[in-house]
């Protein structure tokens, strides 16, 4: 489990830890792209509105790869949201807007993807071999 | 992050060269604030050299059209990654944006 500020300078260095972790597990780039972007849309969500960007306040991430499947779990010290009620960015009428596409997309590119009750963690899943011609080392965890 | 600009003759065509993300989009949004306001009409923005981006980068693209538009504008993408092309697909945003495989379609396009 990693800590961190809620600093958006943080975001990089965390989805660079990941993307070296499963390039040394020979992971293929296209799965690493959709995953570092994942990684970093849920970051900065958890550091610019779970936590409204207050550094005092924390994000914990932790991933690991076992068995073909990547898992990623984010959460903040804020009060949570309800994903239901994040507009659909691809409507006509939302197409122009500035924001609203990081958890749309973390939808689209991640095969399972869940949150607690409060709305404050985001668990989210990858299937390496499956569909990603991935070669991940089964067994192997990472923090 | 690093854009190049060349004027072809009278069409804009912008490199952008590096990653388009939450870090590299505030300058991204500033030097095309300033061909923006400079009221382009034509411009094409080259991806070949993007190897990423994130829905901030998507978010100022997205900006840079809506300048345009006030007064006319045409933009076109081009040359984006199999993976930056597949997000302009999922977010729809191809709705919105007229991409193109090579530069030179661009250019054809816009003459």
């Amino acid at each position: 489990m990693m800590r961190i500020p809620s600093e958006v300078s943080y975001i990089r260095k965390i989805s660079a830890e990941i993307e070296s972790y499963l390039k040394a597990n020979n992971i293929e780039d296209s799965a690493i792209f959709d995953i570092r972007l994942c990684a970093e849309e849920a970051v900065k969500n958890a550091i610019l509105h779970g936590n409204g960007g207050k550094k005092d306040k924390a994000v914990f991430i932790s991933y690991s790869l076992e068995g073909g499947r990547f898992t990623l779990e984010v959460e903040d010290e804020g009060n949570g949201f309800d994903p239901r009620m994040v507009p659909d960015p691809t409507a006509e009428d939302n197409l122009l807007k500035g924001s609203g596409r990081g958890v749309f997309l973390i939808h689209k590119l991640m095969d399972e993807v869940k949150y607690n009750s409060r709305g404050n963690r985001i668990f989210m899943v990858k299937l390496i071999n499956k569909n990603n011609g991935g070669k991940a080392n089964a067994g192997q965890a990472g923090r | 992050m690093q854009v190049r600009q060349e004027d072809k003759n009278g069409i804009v065509v912008c490199y952008i060269t590096g990653e388009i993300d939450i870090n590299t989009s505030p300058q991204v949004k500033k030097i095309f604030d300033r061909i923006v306001g400079e009221k382009k009409e034509k411009i094409v923005i080259n991806f070949k050299n993007v190897s990423y981006i994130d829905s901030s980068g998507l978010a100022t693209l997205v900006e840079i059209l809506k300048g345009m538009r006030t007064y006319g504008g045409k933009l076109k993408l081009s040359n984006l990654s199999t993976k930056v092309k597949n997000l302009f697909e999922i977010t729809k945003l191809e709705k919105l944006f007229d991409i193109t495989q090579e530069e030179g379609d661009a250019i054809k396009s816009l003459s």
